[in-house]
């Protein structure tokens, strides 16, 4: 099938459906049958479905909820880690899927099941969902009282998103950009947006038959640096290709980069825009909500520094007026979490939303200069792509990373062209310094030039890739900027 | 010029640490083989005998190290190389163990030296400059 950016019929969906669910024993069980996975999602209570929790977030707005990550290789550990996490104060639920799965190696899932079984403890860093199968899935789903997501970084999402819709689970985070480049590096992004229009014309099929499941494009990329119109252009890509295969509920994303004023312009740009988009293309009536990362960079090893990160993280959220927030734990820079440090984590970072359930960052001269940046920034990037797709999204993003119009810094993947460096300037905003391919125009690269230049020279250094090594260290060493001129 | 072939191993696609690596490497004087993220055991070990290399760098950041891991020195016997030198770092288990049990179950996997999370590369060049014999 030729790629473009339009709505797969439903014979072209079932032709496929039928290849994807013949992959792995689990895509046999009745239970997929959609019109049972229907009646079953339409018996969840509304408390319980994602999308509508999201929407009424967004309409009777009261604080910034709260997610973590979380995931480990057997069912009943799974559960009993979700719900001691659902007692900590978790708004939303996730299941964190590992790593074999998010390859499709679903033999070497099983693997890491039985292993985990005779040792006692999890050797998977996430929950194999396949493997686990409807059944499993719908186990989880009953077991706790608040919405369940799948979060993954799955190029080939199309089976585990059957196995975790049928099983109940009202949200599935990713896209074929953003769990295709810095999640793989072999997979063409033309393979990955058809996958991901698989995923989203499943979730458009339910919307069809009336039940409503919000997917949620992945923001941060690859948590290093990224630029905020960067990780924007392609969120609301992700979006736009969503809502035409019939996606209603959107939750677009971003990762903070930690000056306060470049974090709050992102998010209102990022909410502002999508919307925007996706009423300009036509994508009438679709809810539009947002998610913050907190810091998903190196974390500090101490873990009460790490908490004042977390806490520093959840202040940004709360005053950008994030609808959600992922939040992170003190155990960040060793791994994946106890459930006791996971549930520190929710808890700091749930304070402080409800603590700022008032307040939204003021208004200012710099708030606005920088919300005008980043517009223009992503404007730039979005005419480039549909200039080089002819009018077609789909086919335009494959050509804009071809060529470099679109690039995301330290992405894996061979078909992203790693041409472009990010540092931070003299005041801690992420600017680019090395422009590859990127498709800004000259007054914008001129811009980026000037801020980097600054801040070089305030360090007296030369520009170059040790400013940005030594950025990328800089917070899990206490300071946002890697200046060599620090004394503690 | 010594070769030291770096990667990231299993199903593991974090990029960074390895692209940092790769650079400093290669700042100080060594012939780096990078076969990048999501790489198996035979990738590291083909690139080392078709390299030459006198060290296998293997990065994993991702908590699935264990499994990963588990047999490697034994296909680089196979393989012919069973001498060269072989290094883990980063988070190589899944979630905050004691360390010392940790270096213990890799060093019984026939690793040479094992480095704690959070140990920049340029904490690790003294070792490598001892152990190749520089």
């Amino acid at each position: 099938m030729e790629l473009r950016n339009k709505k797969w019929t439903e014979e072209e969906f079932f032709k496929v459906r039928k290849e994807v669910l013949s992959t792995w024993p689990t895509g046999n069980d009745p239970e997929l049958d959609l019109d049972k996975a229907v009646a079953y999602l339409k018996s969840i209570p509304a408390s319980k479905n994602f999308a509508l929790k999201l929407k009424d977030a967004k309409e009777h707005r009261v604080r910034t909820l709260v997610q973590p990550r979380a995931g480990v290789a057997l069912l009943n550990e799974h559960i009993a880690l979700l719900q001691h996490l659902e007692k900590a104060g978790a708004d939303f639920l996730p299941s964190t899927i590992d790593a074999y799965t998010r390859q499709n190696r679903y033999s070497e899932g099983e693997e890491g099941i039985k292993r985990s079984e005779e040792a006692g403890r999890s050797l998977l860093n996430g929950f194999p969902a396949v493997n686990h199968g409807v059944k499993g899935c719908r186990k989880v789903v009953e077991s706790i009282n608040v919405p369940l997501q799948a979060r993954h970084g799955t190029p080939d999402s199309r089976l585990l998103a059957e196995i975790i819709h049928a099983g109940g689970w009202t949200s599935n985070e990713g896209g074929g950009i953003s769990y295709n480049l810095p999640y793989a590096k072999a997979v063409s992004i033309e393979d990955s947006i058809k996958y991901w229009q698989y995923c989203d014309r499943l979730v458009g099929y339910y919307e069809e038959h009336g039940v409503t499941i919000n997917r949620e494009p992945f923001g941060p990329l690859t948590g290093t640096l990224v630029p905020p119109s960067i990780a924007i252009a392609v969120g609301i890509i992700e979006a736009l290709l969503a809502a035409e295969q019939g996606v209603k509920n959107i939750t677009v994303g971003y990762g903070m980069c930690g000056n306060i004023v470049q974090d709050v312009a992102a998010v209102r740009s990022l909410q502002q825009l999508t919307e925007e988009y996706l009423e300009e293309k036509g994508y009438k009536g679709c809810c539009v909500t947002t998610v913050f990362h907190q810091w998903m960079g190196g974390f500090p090893a101490d873990e009460a520094e790490a908490l004042g990160l977390i806490s520093m993280s959840s202040v940004v959220a709360s005053l950008a007026g994030a609808t959600k927030m992922i939040n992170k734990t003190p155990h960040e820079s060793v791994g994946i979490p106890t459930k006791e440090a996971n549930a520190d984590g929710i808890k700091a970072s749930k304070i402080i939303t409800k603590l700022l359930e008032d307040q939204t960052f003021p208004e200012s001269q710099k708030l606005a200069d920088e919300i005008a940046q980043i517009k223009k920034e992503v404007k730039c990037l979005m005419d480039c792509v549909y200039n080089v797709g002819e009018g077609d999204l789909a086919v335009g993003t494959v050509k804009a990373f071809e060529q470099g119009l679109l690039d995301i810094p330290f992405a894996p993947s061979k078909y992203n062209a790693g041409l472009i460096l990010p540092a931070r300037d003299a005041e801690g905003c992420v600017r680019i310094l090395e422009f590859g391919k990127l498709g800004f125009n000259d007054e914008i690269k001129a811009f980026h030039r000037a801020k980097i230049a600054e801040r070089a020279k305030q360090d007296g250094r030369e520009v170059g890739f040790q400013l940005c090594i030594d950025d990328i260290y800089a917070v899990s060493t206490g300071h946002l900027i890697g200046r060599t001129s620090y004394k503690d | 010029m010594k070769t030291i072939v770096i990667g990231v191993i299993g199903a593991d696609c974090h990029a960074v640490g390895n692209k940092i690596i790769d650079y400093v490497l290669r700042e100080h004087g060594y012939n780096v083989v990078n076969v990048g993220v999501l790489s198996s055991q035979e990738d590291f070990i083909n690139a080392a005998i078709e390299s030459n290399a006198s060290m296998i760098l293997v990065s994993s950041l991702y908590g699935q190290g264990e499994l990963d891991c588990r047999g490697m020195r034994e296909k680089c016997v196979e393989a012919g190389i069973g001498d060269i030198k072989l290094y883990v770092g980063g988070n190589i288990v899944v979630g905050k163990q004691n360390f010392d049990e940790v270096k213990e179950r890799f060093i019984k996997m026939g690793f040479d030296r094992v480095f704690a999370p959070n140990t920049p590369i340029e904490a690790d060049l003294p070792f490598i400059k001892e152990d190749l014999g520089e």
